[in-house]
């Protein structure tokens, strides 16, 4: 029932994101120095053991923070991030052999983590089922929304909120929408990495994104109207 | 922004006070601020960002927006536990 994610062999292998990681390497390593340095270009499926250990903890392990915040966003809950991001974490290592190393192990953790999110947590998260991404999609769809729908707000709006209100807006858009804002603005994937992590096409990310920031654009209006930001000159 | 807008002609290029493609030209402003956009977006978004008022708000908001969600928001780390559960967890693996 889990997808098994595929080798992402032609996505870059940009990492603007990197975080610094855990500071104990190869601590798991056995005998990492007598561990013979991979190849660049190892076969999919011809780890040795060595070589799986070396990999998690070089290509894996380093984007564990943003793997965390990208399950907290999606859950909204610490245990259920912390769950998502284990299970994510022991699948990777599992199915290793379909990871091509030197290939992006970002965007291919991320991947498994919306699988697993999709599949394991959804259901039983708190969201209400009910407010899904179809039933937006749909009304978004109609009314030819999506030609002349452009929110009237200003910059100086929304300059002074904090942190904590821009989350709180972005904890209440529905998840796909959440999670395409999540994975462009917070976590500086490309479309094209996008594409790949959601297994949609280009074309969708852009207009999902573009429907994602309207609404939140709609939610930080609501806010800054109601923290008294708006200007009473305008209009 | 299929219409081609009026290209700056002069030394001053007046100042559009009404955009009559603004959902258009909305998609294009967040494909350059996303790093999406082609040259030839870029070209046609740079003549229309310096003389269309709406557009320029626009703009500056769709910047704002983004930087809020960049710069502002919280950036939950993975608690040192996870970390070392995953690692005796793998470990038992092999």
């Amino acid at each position: 029932m889990a997808t098994i994610p595929e080798v992402m062999s032609d996505t870059p292998t940009s990492d603007r994101n990197r975080i610094g990681g855990p500071t104990e390497p190869d601590q798991f390593l056995p005998d990492s120095d007598s561990a013979e340095q991979p190849e660049a270009n190892a076969p999919a499926r011809g780890y040795s053991e060595e070589q799986k250990y070396q990999i998690f903890n070089k290509e894996f392990m380093p984007h564990i923070d943003s793997m965390y915040n990208f399950a907290f966003r999606l859950t909204m809950d610490e245990d259920d991030a912390n769950d998502l991001v284990q299970d994510t974490y022991l699948k990777a290592f599992r199915f290793i052999s379909s990871f091509e190393q030197g290939t992006n192990a970002k965007a291919w953790l991320f991947r498994i983590l919306k699988n697993s999110f999709i599949n394991d947590y959804r259901k039983k998260s708190k969201e209400p089922a009910k407010v899904d991404y179809q039933d937006v999609e749909t009304t978004y769809n109609s009314e030819d929304a999506e030609s002349e729908h452009t929110v009237d707000l200003r910059a100086e709006s929304v300059s002074d909120l904090i942190g904590d209100e821009v989350a709180t807006a972005l904890n209440s858009l529905p998840v796909d929408f959440r999670t395409v804002i999540i994975l462009c603005d917070i976590e500086g994937f490309t479309y094209e990495e996008m594409a790949k992590i959601l297994d949609i096409p280009i074309g969708t990310v852009r207009s999902r994104l573009h429907r994602a920031r309207n609404l939140l654009k709609e939610k930080l209006r609501d806010y800054a109207s109601s923290m008294g930001y708006k200007e009473e000159n305008d209009e | 922004m299929q219409t081609p807008l009026p290209s700056s002609s002069g030394t001053k290029p007046e100042m559009k006070e009404h955009c009559s493609h603004r959902a258009d030209c909305l998609k294009l402003i967040q494909l350059i601020l996303d790093g999406e956009a082609t040259e030839q977006q870029l070209a046609r978004a740079k003549a229309n960002l310096e003389s269309c008022k709406p557009c320029i708000q626009m703009y500056q908001l769709e910047k704002e927006v983004k930087e809020l969600l960049t710069k502002r928001i919280e950036k939950r780390c993975c608690p040192e536990q996870l970390v070392a559960t995953i690692k005796t967890r793998i470990l038992s693996f092999s």
